[in-house]
Parts: C-alpha cells; sequence; structure tokens
C-alpha cells in the first residue's frame, strides 16, 4: 500500500495559531463543522494539530494552511506550515491586494479624505491660534 | 408546537439532503469571508446562512471555515489537493448565483455522481435476503403472494414438521 503523504487523514488544514511557546512549532487550533444529531445543527468542533515551522514566522492569531507531512517528525508533529493565510494585523485582501483591517481598507486612510465638515472646521480654528503673528512677543 | 429558531426548515434531514453541491474529491477545504453589514456581502450572508448546512451535509469531510468582518470584499476559497487556491469573489451575488457558479466549477457532474450510484448498487445484490443493513428484505415471508410469516399465521397442518412426520412415520 503506497503512503504517498500523510499517514494522517488530513492532507491540507487551516486553522488559527493559539501557541507558539514551543521552539519551531506552532500549536494550530482547527474547526471542522460537526452534525448534532438531535438538533440537525452543525457546530464547530475544535481540535488541536501541530505543526512544524522551521522559520518560526507564527504569531498567536494567525490563519495558516497547514499541509501533512509525508512521515511524523515526531509523536505528535504530522503537519507541516504551508501558507500563513491572514497574518494578525497585517490582513490583505486577496481581491484587491490591499492591506485592510475589518471592512475598512487601510491603505487610503489619508488625513484630508474622510473627516468631516466639523472636523475641518475644528481643526483650521485650532490652527489658526497656533499660528504665529509676528506683533507677539 | 412549531420548530425553534428563523427558519427551522434549515435544520431537517429534507432541507439539507436536498442540496445538489457534491465537491470533486480533491476539494479539501472551503474558507468562506463575508461581512455582517453592507448590502454587498448579503449575497454571501444568505448563502452562509442557507446553504453552508447543505454542503456540509454533502461533504462530510470537507473542512468549512467562516471568517468575518477580516476584510471588505466578501469572497470564497478552495484549497485543492494539489496546492491550488481557488478564488472566487462573491460581491454583488445572490447566493443561489454563488451555489451554481461553485457547483459549476467544483463539483462533481451529474455524469460522474450517476456512475457512482451504479457502482454501489452494483455492490449489492437486491435478490438476497438477509439483514436489513445489508439487503433489502430479510425473509421471504415479507412478500406479497408468499406464505406468511408463521409468527403471524400459523401454518396450515400440511406444512408443519410434526404433521409430516406423523404421516411418514404412519406409511
Amino acid at each position: 500500500m503506497s503512503v504517498p503523504r500523510g499517514a494522517v487523514h488530513a492532507k491540507w488544514i487551516v486553522g488559527k495559531v493559539i501557541g507558539t511557546k514551543m521552539q519551531k512549532t506552532a500549536k494550530v487550533r482547527v474547526t471542522r463543522l460537526v452534525l448534532d444529531p438531535y438538533l440537525l445543527k452543525f457546530f464547530n468542533k475544535r481540535k488541536t494539530y501541530f505543526a512544524h515551522d522551521p522559520l518560526q514566522q507564527c504569531v498567536v492569531g494567525d490563519i495558516v494552511l497547514l499541509k501533512a507531512l509525508p512521515e511524523r517528525r515526531s509523536k505528535h508533529v504530522k503537519h507541516e506550515l504551508a501558507e500563513i493565510v491572514f497574518k494578525v494585523g497585517n490582513v490583505i485582501d486577496p481581491i484587491t491586494g490591499k492591506p485592510c483591517a475589518g471592512t475598512r481598507f487601510l491603505e487610503n486612510l489619508s488625513d484630508s479624505e474622510n473627516l468631516t465638515e466639523a472636523d475641518t472646521t475644528y481643526l483650521s480654528e485650532k490652527l489658526q491660534e497656533l499660528k504665529v503673528c509676528p506683533t507677539d512677543k | 408546537m412549531p420548530m425553534k429558531g428563523r427558519f427551522p426548515i434549515r435544520r431537517t434531514l429534507q432541507y439539507l439532503s436536498q442540496g445538489d453541491v457534491i465537491f470533486k474529491s480533491s476539494v479539501k477545504v472551503m474558507t468562506v469571508n463575508y461581512n455582517t453589514a453592507g448590502e454587498r456581502s448579503e449575497g454571501a450572508r444568505k448563502f452562509v446562512f442557507f446553504n453552508i448546512p447543505q454542503i456540509q451535509y454533502k461533504n462530510p469531510w470537507l473542512q468549512i471555515m467562516l471568517f468575518r468582518n477580516m476584510t471588505p470584499s466578501p469572497f470564497l476559497r478552495f484549497y485543492l489537493d494539489n496546492g491550488e487556491q481557488v478564488l472566487v469573489d462573491v460581491e454583488d451575488k445572490t447566493n443561489k448565483e454563488i451555489t451554481e457558479h461553485i457547483k459549476k466549477i467544483l463539483g462533481k457532474s451529474k455524469e460522474t455522481l450517476e456512475k457512482e450510484e451504479r457502482e454501489k448498487k452494483k455492490l449489492s445484490h437486491p435478490a438476497t435476503f438477509g439483514p436489513k443493513k445489508y439487503h433489502l428484505r430479510e425473509c421471504m415471508c415479507e412478500i406479497e403472494g408468499q406464505v406468511p410469516c408463521p409468527a403471524l399465521v400459523p401454518l396450515p397442518k400440511e406444512m408443519r414438521g410434526k404433521y409430516k412426520a406423523a404421516m411418514k412415520n404412519e406409511a
């Protein structure tokens, strides 16, 4: 029987990093939707996997894609980090390619564009006060 | 007493089995990024609310992850077995359009499904009797027109072994 990849059932999984205290290993929590047999509703069921991360580039809170290793690296580590899908605090929207946070893009945050009328009048007043007049000492 | 919840029909087996998107075996993970507010994400929200249970029911080994309010634009992302990733933009699409689209790009075709069903049927022979799990019928007495089960209706004298043995001894 050939085992080309994965002595493990899950070949590719996506999860969230919950711990990086181990050297070159990331603890990843993977959630799957499981049907409750009585309510007939899907609930998230969590499972933790350990993934080999040689460059220690994962931070707690990243969303990562794990790939199954061809054979187990150690007793618990059966996957390795394939790609960081969303880096925490630095999410790039794949459709536009721009950095974003929540429902806003971070790129076009310039001072003049997103200010309301009240803001501009307040700021211009403050600027007037700060203006250095040659008559003052 | 009516069912609890907003659209409790989503929680019936009949509704779940009506899902017609069955993914190819190379699709391993599906990720849905959508927003909880905003009308551009409306179709994605309806998709998650109505269609994700159907998809997960029909594809029990597919990992589905939902991400809310991470990016301004809603999208779906599929991770295939060969490392390929498929990005599907679902901005301003209704949930029906989304399901049609993913069925077209990554779903098993009707011919494949029919072929699989035929293969499955071939494994079990319909003319054998046995436990319900493996056969259609358990005993000949279940079929109309055959001798009824002696547990319900006593057999006529001539068919009983006791009578037949007595007749043989007599002769």
